[in-house]
Order: structure tokens, then sequence, then C-alpha cells
């Protein structure tokens, strides 16, 4: 995804080398923030922290190996204080309220699905919006770790440096964290066999 | 069959991150248990089920950064703080220079004194009076206030005796005056009291009686007063009482002739069409 000159380059104060790491790393770090969410305006806001906080810091990076976990680190650490005031304030996000998947949405019409079969179309958003909504059931440290496992494809190595906890201890989170979301889904009666030909 | 994986090395088999002998041994295990097999499988459909939810496409905001990469030492809070506090000590330093001041202490306390100081430790050493002429100073202080204070007793004592005799000078005249009226009252003979008392009465009564034909006068203008208006209404009310009747007579003329006009009316379509039934049914005949 990137190459190590251009976190050296970024490293040493290159405004195009950074933009070009802010560019090539958005849409994953907002990928992670929305999924943890479900909220668009705080995964903006998430991401947007968390590259200004890239830029001021990536001087203070020694092992530039170590950029993807360390990038994660300052997302997840801006996700858990968006979480404290988001408690704090007990709000609904408006997303919450009105449906923002809605067939006749901006985002619909622009999505990949739109040329496919629609009963099929309208089966696989069901089911996405059924494992989002599973995905916010889950704790906060077993979303983390799934959705940086699953969604974002962290090694468990690298997700134990993001996270500052032992490699056994992330598995042993995926475990549970995936195990949690089998049982939300049979609650729900999502099943191998009833989800079986949708797949 | 006594390998048993734990949740790390089911996750680490799962996404492909288990190695070497852990992972032989789990294939093992796999190819041998159904039941590890049908967990796997769990596992895997999972995965498969997690891979619909697609990522959302977003579009990267510039992200603006402040470009002075150095940071000056006033903007860490704690160099704000000591700088703070450096400027201070450095500002009464100045102003200390400037209005000589000083700071000593000594047995009495401490000193701050501004301007140049003053030579005043062999004085403060020496007393000034001796005790035999500061007891002097008192007691000539003393005698001076006895001789005021006496003085001014002697004033007072006049001025109060004076004016002991002033008054008592200015109550005869009035007991004089008193004594000729309870003389003049003794003197007075028993004829000249009655025909007081008869004139008193007299005028009392005079003082009545225009009082009780004041009174009648006004209340009899009153009660005509009363009268007339008591009569003027009844008139009123009996001419709205015969414009109402008259009104209520006129509405039932009306009425009356509205009725009248009507009965002739039906009387006469009744006839006409009686007359017509009876033209048709003679023609029929």
């Amino acid at each position: 995804m990137h190459s190590d000159s251009l976190i050296l380059r970024a490293r040493q104060g290159d405004k195009n080398a950074q933009g070009k790491l802010v560019q090539l790393w958005y849409k994953r770090i907002y990928n992670f923030a929305y999924k943890f969410f479900q909220d668009h305006d705080l995964a903006m806001e998430v991401s947007q922290k968390t590259f200004i906080s890239m830029c001021r810091n990536l001087e203070g990076l020694q092992d530039t190996a170590r950029f993807k976990s360390w990038l994660y680190k300052i997302a997840v650490n801006y996700c858990r204080e968006e979480l404290r005031k988001r408690k704090a304030s007990k709000a609904v996000p408006f997303e919450f309220v009105v449906n923002p998947e809605a067939e006749n949405s901006p985002r619909w019409e622009g999505s990949s699905l739109r040329h496919e079969n629609p009963e099929r179309q309208f089966q696989q958003r069901e089911l996405s919006d059924i494992l989002q909504q599973a995905l916010l059931m889950l704790s906060e440290e077993q979303r983390e770790v799934v959705i940086m496992k699953e969604y974002e494809g962290l090694k468990f190595r690298e997700i134990a440096e993001a996270l500052n906890i032992s490699e056994n201890t992330v598995k042993s989170r995926m475990y549970y964290g995936l195990d949690g979301l089998k049982k939300i889904l049979e609650q729900k009666n999502i099943t191998k066999e009833t989800i079986h030909y949708e797949l | 069959m006594s390998y048993r994986p734990n949740e790390a090395d089911w996750m680490a088999y799962l996404y492909g991150e288990l190695e070497g002998v852990e992972r032989e041994r789990m294939e093992k295990l796999l190819s041998e248990s159904t039941e590890a097999r049908m967990e796997l499988e769990n596992f895997r459909m999972l995965q498969k089920m997690l891979q619909t939810v697609e990522d959302k496409e977003v579009i990267a905001p510039p992200i603006v950064v402040d470009g002075s990469k150095e940071r000056s030492l006033w903007s860490y809070p704690y160099a704000k703080t000591i700088l703070s506090i450096a400027a201070s000590i450095v500002l009464l330093m100045v102003v200390g220079r400037f209005t000589n001041t000083s700071i000593s202490t000594d047995d009495t306390g401490l000193h701050i004194s501004f301007g140049e100081p003053k030579q005043r430790a062999s004085n403060a050493a020496e007393p000034l009076l001796t005790q035999a002429e500061v007891q002097q100073m008192i007691n000539a202080s003393l005698s001076q206030n006895n001789t005021v204070w006496e003085s001014s007793l002697a004033e007072n004592r006049q001025q109060i005796d004076a004016s002991i005799r002033k008054s008592l000078a200015s109550a005869n005249p009035s007991r004089e005056r008193l004594d000729a009226l309870v003389q003049q009252v003794a003197t007075a003979s028993r004829e000249q009291i009655q025909g007081y008392v008869v004139n008193l009465q007299n005028e009392n009564m005079k003082m009545m009686q225009n009082y009780m034909q004041l009174t009648s006068t006004e209340q009899k203008d009153y009660m005509e007063d009363l009268l007339v208006d008591f009569s003027k209404y009844l008139q009123q009310q009996r001419n709205d009482d015969l414009r109402l009747l008259q009104t209520k007579i006129t509405d039932v003329e009306q009425n009356n002739n509205l009725f009248k006009a009507e009965t002739e009316q039906i009387l006469t379509s009744l006839i006409s069409n009686g007359t017509s039934n009876y033209q048709r049914a003679g023609v029929r005949n």
C-alpha cells in the first residue's frame, strides 16, 4: 500500500508525501471508524483527527515497518475518545433515526449492487445491515479486534501492537467476538442453512 | 486425539497465521474430528457473511496541519509558566533597582524600605529623655489639666445659679394673675350665674330649631325630586310597554293577513284544479 521511502519522506516533513499517505490510508481509517460507530460524521471526525495527529507525530515514529499498527493505534484511541464522549452525552445520531441506506438515497444509486439482481441486492443489503448492527452489539474490545482483523486485514501481531496487548489476548478477543456474532445472528435466525442460498 | 486447540490456535489457523508443528497438529485434528471440521466450517461461514459488509466510498478531505514543524519554546505549556515566573522576578528586580528597595530583617522584624537608607542605629540606642524629665512632663500636664477643669467647673456652677434665679423671677407674675381670677369668680352673684345659664339654654334652643327646620326642608325637597323621578320612570315604562304591545299587535295583524292571503291562494288553486278535473271528466264522458 505504501513504500518505506514515502513514510520516510513524510517523516522528514515532506508535505506531498504526507498528503499521499493521507490519500492512501483515508478510506481504510474511515471504514474502520465507520464500522466501529455506524455513523458517518463520527467516522469522518475520527479520520480527520487521526491524520492530523499522524502528520504532527510522524517524526516520532522510529520503525517505519510499524506504520500501519501505529496509525490504527491513533485511530483506535480517537474512537475510544469519541465513544466516551458519546456515552457521556447519550445522544442518538440522526442516521439511527433515518435509514441512510434507503433505496432512494444517493449512496444506493452509486453502489455496486445497483446492477445486480434486485432480490439478491435486497437480501445482501439486509444481511449487511444485520451484520453491522450485530457488530455494534459486541463489546468495544471485541469490536475493535474483529474490525481490524476481518475488514482491515491486520495481522494479529499488528493488532496487538496497535492495542498494546498480547497476541494471545487479541486472538482470544477475536474468538469470542466471532462467537458472539454467531450467537447474535442465530438469535436473528440467520444461520448457515438460512443464509446459504444467498452467499 | 489428545490435542485440543485453544481459542488462539483456532483464530491463528482460521486466518492462516498458525505455523510449524501447531499447524500440522491442527490439520491432523481436522482430518480426524468431524466436530472440529464443523467448528471450522462455522467460522468460515461467518467470515463469508462478514465479507458482505462492503466498504463505504469516501473522499479524503484536505488535512491542514500547522506548517511550522519546529515548535517554539513558547508553545510548550510548562515553558510558558517558567518564563512567566522568570519575567515577574526580573520585573520585580528592575523595579527594586529603580526605587532603591531594600528588604532587611532584625530583632524588631522585617523591614521593606524605598530610597536611600538612613543612619538611625546610633540614635535608636540612646534614649531622648530621662525618666525624671518624663515624670516632670506628666506632672505638669496633670496640674494644667486640673486647673482647666476647676475653672470650667466654677464657671458652670455660676451659670446654673443664674439660670435658677431667672426662672424663679419669671414665675411670679402668672401666679398673681391666677389669684386675681379666683377672686373675681368668688365675688360673682348667684343671679348673674343663672342669667348666664339661661342665655346659654336659649342660644342652644335656637340653634336646634334652625337645624331641624333646615333638615326638614332639605328632606322635603329630596322626597319631591324622588317622586318626580319615579313618576317619570313609570311613564317611560308605560310608553315602552305600549310601544311593545303595538308592535306585537302589528305583527299579529301582518301574520293574519299573510295567512289569509295564503289560504286564499290555496283555495283558489284547489278550486281551479277541481274545475279542470271536472271539465276533463266531462270531456271523457
